[in-house]
């Protein structure tokens, strides 16, 4: 099984991060739940503050530029 | 004789998968090794979904968590301000002309036909001012002439239509005849709605200056504009509302705010 690379098996990589993550069912749902949250900390805090000016959603001002 | 060893390699197979897995799963759900074609599209398909999930993520963030952040911030600054003012009266020091730190905001705007809220204003129109969920006055590409000074001209203001405190949201429900009120530390300035842009592009400066001229004026002023991006969501164009000064009102003892506002 350590030897399988990421993405055999049937479903992908998610299948694949559940499958190599321990314990059993409740476990792993807890674990995942833990990831899933740091995952949004990342983005909220440091990710979509950073791509936010990059994108043209929000220009209010008018200018010459 | 081949077909039987086949069928014995077979079953050896299944009897392999079974024991890695629980006994009690049966042999039909054994795992087989999906062809080139099957992977690629299964990572594909999980690609989309993961961009999928990061983009609503990005909306949730856009219009939910930074109006979270911006009101904090414009609380803790809001606050800042009027404990200011309510210090610098205690001090007795009534007839000092007021002293405007840049960094603080200098007034509260009310526009009761846009929202509730007490909007606080702070000098420039960078993201890093406005995304305190405050209102900015210009200093570029057009000086804002700031009420306070007494001179003629355009306090020119802009603000975030979505996100970030989404404070001039509602700046469509204004309308010709609305009052615009800005309030300092010692008085009321107390403007009228009379002109508004639905729709201008976001390179005319025009909407700034001292007379603006598409407002209808042509002399001198003590104007008001509000500025913001407009379709709601996007920030394809401007909005632009302008207002006059009608009168001042000094501030009393108790901040009873003029009647437009009651």
């Amino acid at each position: 099984m350590g030897l399988v690379p990421w993405y055999d098996g049937r479903d992908g990589m998610y299948s694949w991060i559940w499958r190599h993550l321990p314990g059993n069912g409740w476990v792993k749902a807890l674990i995942s739940l833990v990831l899933v949250t740091a995952v949004v900390y990342v983005l909220f805090q440091y990710v979509f503050p950073w791509a936010e000016p990059l994108l043209p959603f929000n220009d209010v001002t008018v200018d010459n530029q | 004789m081949r077909s039987s060893v086949k069928g014995r390699g077979n079953v050896a197979a299944t009897a392999d998968d079974t024991a890695q897995h629980t006994h009690a799963s049966p042999p039909h759900r054994g795992r087989r090794r999906p062809g080139p074609v099957a992977m690629v599209i299964s990572f594909f398909g999980e690609m989309l979904i993961t961009a999928g999930v990061l983009l609503g993520l990005f909306v949730v963030y856009s219009l939910w968590w930074t109006n979270v952040v911006a009101d904090r911030a414009a609380d803790r600054q809001a606050d800042k301000v009027r404990d200011s003012w309510a210090h610098e009266s205690d001090g007795g020091e009534r007839d000092a002309p007021a002293v405007y730190d840049s960094k603080n905001g200098i007034g509260f705007l009310h526009v009761p036909t846009m929202s509730d809220d007490d909007i606080l204003v702070e000098k420039g129109t960078s993201m890093k001012v406005l995304n305190d969920g405050v209102a900015g006055y210009y200093t570029d590409p057009v000086k804002a002439t700031l009420p306070t000074s007494g001179k003629k001209g355009n306090f020119a203001l802009a603000a975030h239509r979505d996100g970030h405190g989404a404070k001039f949201h509602g700046i469509h429900q204004i309308e010709k005849g609305d009052p615009i009120v800005f309030e300092t530390k010692d008085t009321w300035f107390v403007y009228k709605v009379f002109g508004i842009l639905p729709e201008t592009s976001k390179f005319n400066v025009g909407v700034l200056a001292k007379v603006p001229e598409e407002s209808g004026r042509e002399k001198a002023g003590h104007y008001i504009t509000l500025t913001t991006c407009t379709p709601i969501y996007t920030s394809k164009y401007r909005y632009i509302v302008w207002g006059e000064l009608v009168r001042t009102e000094k501030v009393d003892e108790n901040r009873t705010p003029p009647e437009e506002l009651r």
